[in-house]
């Protein structure tokens, strides 16, 4: 065997350099799939992550007790494409279902605003229902820095 | 508690096709079932659990609520003017009781 300790530690060094940025690359990778598969998990279902879904709240917010959210999600909501229903989760409260907001084509516009609790900061996620079946979904960081749950 | 009072804000008039914003607010403590009293007791839970929307006697607009809506739940939404006609609102509780408002649409 021709290796010095030189290059056994360079070898190691490379290494484990490699084996942590692999690390990092799955936790974050994991971090996305965690939303996709918490939607699958509660919903049955499949969602894809769509710019038509717009959840706006604030990045920080003083107090989880009443955090106001708007949503809206691009439709024309006609009889054959229209939203038919969004969920609100709010994965990391104690109890994760917000709300469910239920649309009638050619009669209600697929917008809304209301205030939610949080426990922490998470990501919110709303999963709009489609009229052909399709899940369409997104999710927004927000930060609390009180519980609004208790 | 209280009892709920429940308040809309709706345009009184509206024309053919046009969006109209509603807002509506109830009073109440929404109370998750998460809380304990000083006695240690699981405070039971009493929401409003759905809210829904009729326009001319058809439903054009609901939520289900979960403990996450805050107290005091308000919600604003938007309605396509048909035709004038009755607009009703109306909140449910844990429990079964509801409560109820109305308002005229006049669409021109």
């Amino acid at each position: 065997m021709g290796l010095t300790r030189r290059e056994m530690l360079m070898a190691g060094g490379v290494g484990s350099a490699a084996l942590s940025s692999a690390f990092l690359a799955s936790g974050l990778a994991g971090a996305h799939d965690e939303t996709a598969e918490f939607v699958a998990r509660h919903t049955g279902r499949k969602a894809t992550e769509s710019d038509r879904v717009h959840l706006i709240m604030p990045a920080v917010f003083p107090t989880g007790y009443t955090v106001p959210m708007d949503l809206k999600v691009d439709s024309p909501m006609t009889e054959d494409d229209h939203v038919k229903r969004i969920r609100v989760f709010a994965p990391q409260n104690p109890l994760i279902d917000v709300a469910s907001f239920n649309f009638v084509p050619q009669r209600s516009i697929a917008r809304v605003s209301t205030r939610i609790r949080l426990a922490k900061p998470q990501y919110v996620v709303a999963v709009a229902e489609m009229s052909d079946g399709a899940l369409l979904m997104t999710k927004t960081w927000v930060d609390v820095a009180t519980n609004g749950c208790i | 508690m209280t009892t709920p009072t429940p308040r809309v804000l709706v345009p009184s008039g509206a024309t053919k096709g046009e969006v109209f914003q509603v807002r509506t607010i109830i009073s109440h403590q929404m109370e998750t079932g998460l809380r304990h009293d000083v006695q240690g007791r699981v405070i039971p839970r009493k929401i409003i659990n759905r809210f829904v929307c009729r326009y001319g006697g058809v439903e054009v607009f609901s939520v289900d609520l979960h403990e996450a809506v805050s107290a005091n739940p308000f919600i604003e939404f938007y309605l396509l003017a048909m035709e004038s006609g009755r607009l009703e609102f109306i909140w449910e509780e844990d429990g079964g009781s509801t409560y109820r408002l109305e308002h005229q649409l006049a669409v021109a």
